[in-house]
């Protein structure tokens, strides 16, 4: 470069920076826009908490009922959020000293969302914490916090066939009855199969509307399964290979599981043996277990303890005691601790923490974290349980109010 | 309770994690604010059945090899980071389908790219070794100028980059003689920034081509992840506090100085606070109007927004070899116009310029034996999504991913439609979701002539702090975009940040 093209770079340089000056100066001194498009469409389709309110409830024999929920415009959630047939909300509860989320799948469609209308079919868990608690004090009128949708049991175009076999036991029926109805809503287009298994004929959660929408239209196939006794027109025993094959549309189709954990546990065994694609076979919400013990590689010499466990929460800190058999989570809901959670299965990883001293065992089965997240000491904490005495470093939120 | 620090660093993600983690390296007693549950911001990673994705990453620049380590590996080396990294093999491969097309894979090293292109274009190779040379004074011109090296000195030991600083790429290489096919070979890489080669200025891309061709590029084990975990752990090692799940919702002055932020209904006080957060969010909704110099406002108004992304993430159970895949990186086109590619951007139908990578090919076992993780991205202007809504958003969603993978088997002859096992999609919604960037900006500012690396640098005295104690880091600060340029944010204005507090702890004794 000699010196007239490096003069003439520098003055070229000059330029450019009078050009941004003179940018500057012509630019609007308004103010900038506190919303964008991109932004707005989050808080309809992804909204961080639902405000909602009971509106009907309605009962399904002795132990199970639906509740309607419309948007609490009172809090603020004035639509609710679309989903996929298959997804759930996650609860946000307080009672007494514990604040604790619950899972449900949408057991409504998206067309009803639309108008305002989620709904969720509960089974009464005898000694639970949770649904006694809702049975004896939810009513129309009540009001709750809940996630947006999450969960990833739905139809994929771009991954699944158009064929779907849901295998499903008691109120796992729920994310199907969703897509059974989408489908005759002609909001879902795939050919559904349900194989749902009940103990008893006159027991069947939800079995007359089921029966209902697969007379209205051929693209939904139920076939109840019992396994307490033998009727005529209905299948006996347990969900099996054969059962599968017997029902299952010849050409390429997709398995969906949800369930108890003991169907799940069974009918795996069962559904490896049909050698379908891997992804082919699609479960979800099966992560909770008291008995972590009977996990391979859980260390026997933990079992039974109560370990001391210090909860690291921002600048603040508390020692809690957490029992060998229940997750770090329940730990930290029974201490009144608002920890972070969503799914409770050890997929979403909302309740990620860091372990920072100690030990804890999470089974193979429900460990979807992050390879680094298992590298640097992370857990989910709803599928982790503590195997020594523990220091756990909880990011609890600070932000809207987690619990309504 | 500990309420006072040094340094309060807003948002984790590149940016900020290395503003942080630089900040309690120099003795600092620092405070790292995060809203979501993890850190990295669009760095991240998540899991689907059996695959751990790649959000983001396609490749770390400046990073270099143990023996040979470049800025970035030197920064992580003194921050404590350490991690197995892989070296990805190729720079890329380039196919135009249409008129006039061509598909050329560029290996990497100097002399093996300029012989590649000889022998796709003969009569390059002149202009070619030229470009490299001018390249190499490009990369020791931003050296310089960071080093604080003044430009009359720059002219003298890298007089390339100060000949050419104004002028766009795709004119030096016209200069230069390149034939049109070889220079829009050339000019792949203005994806990765966003800016077509008429107006992207010639130093920044020339010391990008370079850098990526000579020193190589890299990709954790474990997805971007892995590095922002790390980085998080750097940090605490220091004995820097990392809150995550904590929303800033106010910067809070004093006597129109930065003194602190606020968190729930706690306000923590910071002697300097950095924020890793688009600008325009902080003036919107976070800080008094009244402290906001009318300048800052201009500038902010005056700039506009970057691009935002969309990506479909692709488990496959199928190996790359039995899917006959043996690229990491695919860039592909209708036309090799870059001009043409960017106004295309706009449009949610015409945009036909996308990437695919196959990190197997980069990070051998980053999923399951036999098959392989895939990911295709495809920049969006902002604005391009405006229009989609509620109701129509998963259709526009698909029909995209439908045409992603249609085009890809298209230009490759590799079918990948019926492998799929796991399928995740990301928007710009996605972005505004995770990120809460304003529509979902994933590249900071777009780069006018007036506002890329040089104009920005030559400007970072004055504008580093737009309101005393007040700095920004990341995407949106003095570089561009990408990995390596928000981590060397991060670092200098770490850097920046401190050295005031040194300049005023002499002060006060």
């Amino acid at each position: 470069m000699n010196k007239n093209e490096e003069q003439a770079a520098f003055t070229k340089l000059g330029e450019l920076n009078q050009r941004r000056q003179e940018e500057i100066n012509a630019a609007a001194a308004t103010d900038l826009p506190k919303t964008y498009p991109m932004n707005e469409l989050v808080k309809a389709l992804h909204p961080a908490t639902q405000y909602l309110k009971v509106t009907e409830i309605i009962d399904h024999g002795p132990d199970a009922k639906s509740f309607v929920f419309a948007p609490d415009k009172d809090k603020g959630t004035t639509k609710l959020a679309t989903f996929q047939p298959g997804q759930y909300i996650s609860l946000r509860l307080h009672i007494g000293d514990s604040y604790v989320t619950r899972p449900y799948a949408i057991r409504s469609t998206p067309l009803q969302a639309k108008e305002g209308k989620y709904v969720l079919t509960m089974k009464l868990v005898n000694g639970g914490f949770v649904t006694p608690y809702i049975w004896k004090n939810w009513q129309v009128g009540t009001t709750v916090a809940a996630s947006g949708p999450a969960g990833e049991l739905f139809y994929e175009p771009l991954r699944d066939g158009k064929n779907i076999v849901a295998i499903a036991g008691g109120s796992g029926i729920t994310p199907f009855y969703s897509m059974a109805q989408a489908i005759l809503e002609n909001t879902l287009d795939v050919n559904l199969t349900i194989l749902y298994g009940s103990r008893r004929h006159d027991n069947i959660l939800l079995g007359d509307e089921l029966q209902g929408i697969a007379e209205q239209t051929n693209r939904v196939k139920l076939v109840n399964v019992l396994s307490d006794e033998e009727v005529p027109g209905f299948e006996h025993g347990f969900i099996s290979k054969d059962l599968i094959e017997k029902y299952a549309p010849a050409a390429d189709y997709s398995i969906f599981i949800s369930g108890p954990s003991v169907m799940y546990q069974f009918v795996m065994k069962e559904v490896a043996q049909l050698h379908l694609a891997p992804g082919r076979v699609r479960h979800e919400l099966n992560g909770n277990t008291a008995a972590p013990d009977q996990f391979a590689g859980y260390p026997a010499e933990a079992k039974g303890k109560t370990f001391s466990m210090t909860v690291i929460t921002r600048d603040q800190s508390k020692t809690i005691p957490a029992a060998a058999n229940e997750s770090l989570l329940i730990a930290l809901e029974r201490a009144g601790i608002i920890a972070p959670s969503m799914c409770r299965s050890g997929i979403c990883s909302a309740c990620r923490s860091q372990v920072l001293d100690g030990h804890t065992f999470t089974p193979t089965e429900f460990d979807h974290r992050r390879a680094a997240d298992r590298e640097f000491g992370y857990v989910n904490t709803c599928v982790a349980y503590p195997t020594s005495d523990l220091t756990l470093k909880v990011p609890v939120h600070d932000y809207a109010n987690q619990f309504g | 309770m500990a309420k006072n620090y040094d340094v309060i660093v807003v948002g984790a993600g590149n940016g900020g994690l290395v503003a942080a983690a630089t900040a309690c390296k120099l003795g600092k007693k620092t405070l790292l604010i995060e809203r979501h549950n993890l850190p990295g911001g669009a760095a991240s990673s998540f899991v689907r059945g059996r695959f751990e994705f790649e959000t983001a990453l396609h490749e770390l620049a400046a990073y270099g090899p143990k023996e040979k380590p470049q800025g970035i590996r030197q920064m992580f080396n003194w921050l404590g980071v350490d991690l197995a990294m892989h070296e990805i093999p190729g720079a890329y491969r380039y196919i135009i389908t249409g008129k006039d097309g061509f598909d050329v894979a560029l290996p990497n090293g100097r002399e093996a790219v300029i012989d590649k292109i000889e022998e796709v274009v003969p009569g390059s190779r002149a202009g070619v070794s030229k470009l490299f040379d001018y390249g190499e004074e490009c990369i020791k011109g931003y050296d310089l100028l960071q080093a604080g090296k003044l430009l009359q000195e720059v002219a003298k030991l890298a007089p390339a980059f100060v000949k050419y600083a104004t002028v766009p790429y795709d004119q030096v290489l016209a200069e230069l003689n390149i034939p049109l096919k070889a220079r829009q070979i050339l000019e792949a890489y203005w994806c990765y920034i966003g800016i077509p080669s008429d107006t992207f200025e010639f130093p920044y891309f020339a010391e990008m081509l370079v850098t990526y061709v000579e020193n190589g590029a890299y990709a954790p084990t474990n997805r971007s992840h892995e590095i922002t975990t790390a980085l998080v752990h750097a940090i605490q090692a220091n004995g820097g506090d990392v809150w995550f799940n904590t929303e800033v919702k106010r910067v809070l002055t004093q006597d129109g100085q930065a003194v602190g932020v606020q968190v729930g209904n706690d306000q923590i006080y910071g002697r300097q606070v950095i924020c890793d957060l688009v600008p325009n969010t902080v003036y919107a909704k976070m800080i008094d109007p009244a402290v906001v110099p009318e300048h800052t406002l201009k500038l902010t108004n005056a700039r506009q927004l970057g691009t935002s992304g969309y990506l479909v993430y692709l488990g496959l159970n199928k190996s790359p070899e039995e899917l006959g895949i043996k690229d990491y990186s695919v860039f592909i086109s209708s036309t090799g116009d870059s001009r043409t590619q960017y106004e295309r951007m706009n449009t949610l139908d015409q945009n036909d310029f996308m990437i695919m990578n196959c990190l197997n090919i980069a990070v051998p076992g980053c999923s399951p034996a036999g098959t392989s993780l895939l990911y295709a991205t495809q920049l969006y202007r902002d604005g391009s999504w405006d229009q989609v809504t509620a109701e129509n958003y998963d259709e526009v969603k698909d029909k995209i991913a439908r045409r992603v993978i249609k085009q890809y088997e298209d230009a490759t002859g590799i079918k990948i439609s019926d492998a799929v096992e796991e399928v995740a999609i990301a928007t710009p919604e996605t972005f505004a979701r995770y990120m809460r960037t304003p529509n979902g900006d994933i590249y900071g500012y777009y780069g006018k002539k007036w506002g890329q690396t040089i104009a920005r640098m030559a400007n970072l005295d004055k504008e580093a702090q737009p309101i005393p104690h007040l700095y920004f880091c990341g995407g949106s600060s003095f570089m561009m975009d990408g990995y390596s340029s928000a981590y060397f944010t991060g670092f200098t204005i770490g850097k920046m940040a401190c050295a005031a507090l040194d300049k005023e702890g002499v002060k006060n004794e």
